[in-house]
């Protein structure tokens, strides 16, 4: 396989992977979390890089996956004390651990690896350039290995403690009876995140793992009423805009951190608009059959009450604020003679048997005495 | 370090302009940290990243000539700024995204789409001149401050510190009970929009000196530690104020003199640092205080 090749294939392992961490954060009401801990896995990974001086090294991905897990304990053990709020706690601890960071990048290592750059953008270009060697064969890039093993960790913890894991999501108290120790469950999968970070920050850098964690789970959340629908589709969506913002950024020519957060964006905000159940035009138009539903029901019940002339009185005086207008009143009951709901007679609106059910039916839709 | 202060102009306008920052940020965050609104201001700093470089290369496209100042700038990120929030809160109201997802989701599109432009800008054939340093909104630089910068601010500032003063009882009430200001007749639909104004220009004030990644810090660590000195709003707007332009002002003078080393992680490791002593020492409050006299 060419090198563009294998970095193609090692953007959309992770991205299948960190849509799986997503999935589970996002339901857990916990996706800024992330965004916390993709700041603060540099320091632990720079430190690392600064006593070893080696990028392959494996102890690497453990530091900065301990540094990731200093920052969880760390903005817990502040919010514990109840003197700041738990945002603000988050959001303190993560800053000043990549503040530390990107000091120590900026006055050691500012020729290396490390460079601003990289860690805003990541590095995919350069992943596929490391190769595993064994028994004398060359069998790709040692990165590729890397998110594979990961992938299976993960993949293979949530197949292990699926029940446990929905009972900790959708349910915790219960858990606590079943005594499956929800708490210790948390930390095992934050454990997971924290090295899933790690080992993507080589395709997504620091800052836009919380795009390739979130976007993905959040548009399959509008269509998905299942856990096991969540994690297909956010793999789905993943998949789908990490092979577009990889061509994207091809065309371009640089590097494709941005175009792949972007085209997940962009999932997201199709989805937004288009989502057959929970997007906003169905939305839209759920509240328009609503409206609809309601005014016929008001004039069906003036009708049936024999009270029509005062509502067309109140509307003609209160233009503004009425609601229904004199001419939407008259359209409307155009529309319920024509449907056969109401007839006119001289003058005199009455209800069909038709229209008597109609009013019933309705009544019972909006959940009003009949 | 500090005889560059009194004899060399350029250091003198960037302390000058950093301690401004630092202290409208500093007093405007305030209103963030006690509404929670920290995380949110997190994403909004990133979004501005879109209508920062969509502003650069807009002005580029109509005068020719790459302008990074602030003039071209700003509009641009208060606009991307006002843009993300407004779009969370669509999406929370409308959807059943709860908020952290919809603010993660903003993060997404907002600079996942401001990184694309930015590289996009920089790799441009023919080059657009000025383009290269842009990418120090992402970790500010104090030094490439101007004169017409701090005038832009000081304007900024000031008039986002004066509709703080005029409306200060409706700003007090709202933040801690919006129900009560609610009951009393009070506007609240426009009084929250004029704190979500106030929000994102305390924010995008900030980016010349600490960039938009980290500027959740700056407008949350002076707050925070302001919170644990006082019970009243007013001493801690003042105070935070005070931190913050002194963080900021010593954060700018080390960045200034330390080639390559990046104003903003400087400034949030100091504001850290005041934010740890605060939570430790602070009289009635602090750790220490608390375990000599509770228990």
């Amino acid at each position: 396989m060419s090198l563009e090749q294998w970095a193609l294939l090692i953007a959309l392992t992770t991205s299948v992977l960190c849509a799986l961490c997503g999935c589970l954060l996002m339901v857990k009401k916990q996706a800024m979390v992330s965004e916390g801990l993709s700041h603060a896995v540099l320091p632990g990974l720079v430190i690392a890089f600064l006593i070893l001086r080696d990028y392959s090294s494996p102890w690497l991905i453990l530091g900065a996956g301990l540094s990731g897990l200093v920052m969880i304990w760390l903005s817990s053990l502040i919010e514990k004390t109840r003197l700041v709020d738990p945002d603000a706690a988050l959001g303190l601890v993560f800053s000043a651990m990549f503040s530390f960071g990107i000091v120590i990048v900026s006055l050691n290592l500012r020729n290396t690896h490390f460079h601003a750059d990289c860690i805003i953008d990541g590095n995919l270009a350069l992943a596929p350039l490391d190769r595993l060697k064994w028994g004398g064969r060359d069998w790709g890039p040692t990165s590729f290995y890397v998110v594979l093993l990961m992938l299976t960790l993960v993949s293979g913890f949530i197949a292990l403690c699926y029940k446990e894991l929905k009972l900790m999501l959708f349910d915790e108290s219960m858990a606590w009876q079943f005594e499956l120790r929800p708490k210790l469950l948390h930390l095992a999968w934050l454990c997971l995140v924290s090295f899933t970070i790690v080992v993507a920050f080589e395709v997504a850098g620091s800052i836009l793992i919380v795009a390739l964690m979130i976007a993905p789970p959040t548009a399959a959340y509008l269509h998905a009423d299942r856990l096991s629908h969540l994690l297909a589709g956010s793999v789905l969506v993943a998949l789908v805009s990490t092979l577009g913002g990889f061509y994207w950024a091809k065309s371009l020519d640089i590097a494709p951190t941005g175009p792949i957060a972007s085209c997940a964006g962009l999932v997201f905000l199709l989805m937004l608009c288009f989502a057959p159940k929970r997007g906003l035009l169905s939305y839209w138009w759920k509240r328009q059959q609503m409206r609809q539903t309601v005014l016929q029901s008001l004039v069906l019940t003036h009708i049936a009450n024999q009270t029509l002339g005062e509502l067309m009185e109140l509307s003609r005086k209160s233009l503004e604020s009425s609601v229904i207008r004199p001419q939407q009143l008259n359209q409307l009951l155009a529309q319920l003679a024509q449907q056969g709901l109401a007839i006119n007679q001289q003058d005199q609106w009455e209800l069909t048997a038709q229209g008597q059910q109609t009013l019933t039916q309705n009544q019972q839709r909006l959940g009003l005495e009949a | 370090m500090f005889e560059l202060l009194f004899t060399d102009y350029t250091t003198q306008i960037v302390v000058v302009g950093s301690a401004m920052i630092g202290a409208v940020t500093g007093m405007l965050g305030c209103f963030a940290y006690l509404r929670k609104q920290s995380l949110a201001g997190d994403v909004v700093s990133h979004a501005t990243l879109l209508g920062i470089v969509v502003a650069f290369w807009l002005n580029w496209l109509v005068t020719g000539s790459g302008s990074k100042s602030l003039v071209v700038i700003i509009p641009g990120a208060i606009i991307a700024g006002l843009a993300s929030l407004l779009l969370t809160r669509l999406i929370t109201t409308t959807t059943r995204i709860k908020p952290d997802a919809g603010l993660g989701v903003m993060l997404a599109i907002f600079f996942g789409s401001g990184l694309l432009m930015l590289r996009w800008v920089q790799r441009a054939q023919p080059p657009i001149s000025g383009s290269a340093g842009l990418e120090n909104y992402l970790f500010g630089m104090a030094a490439a401050m101007t004169i017409t910068d701090l005038w832009m601010i000081g304007l900024l500032g000031g008039s986002a510190l004066l509709t703080l003063l005029l409306c200060w009882t409706q700003l007090k009430v709202l933040t801690f009970d919006a129900e009560f200001a609610r009951s009393l007749g009070l506007p609240a639909h426009r009084i929250e929009t004029l704190l979500l104004a106030l929000f994102v220009v305390s924010i995008v004030i900030g980016l010349q000196i600490v960039g938009v990644i980290l500027m959740i810090a700056m407008l949350v660590a002076p707050a925070a530690a302001a919170r644990q000195w006082t019970q009243k709003l007013g001493p801690m707007v003042w105070i935070a104020g005070g931190i913050g332009s002194v963080t900021a002002a010593i954060g700018a003078l080390v960045s200034a003199n330390q080639n390559h080393l990046p104003t903003g992680p400087v400034i949030v490791l100091l504001s850290t640092i005041v934010v740890g002593g605060s939570v430790l020492f602070a009289p009635a409050r602090g750790i220490l205080w608390r375990q000599k006299h509770v228990s």
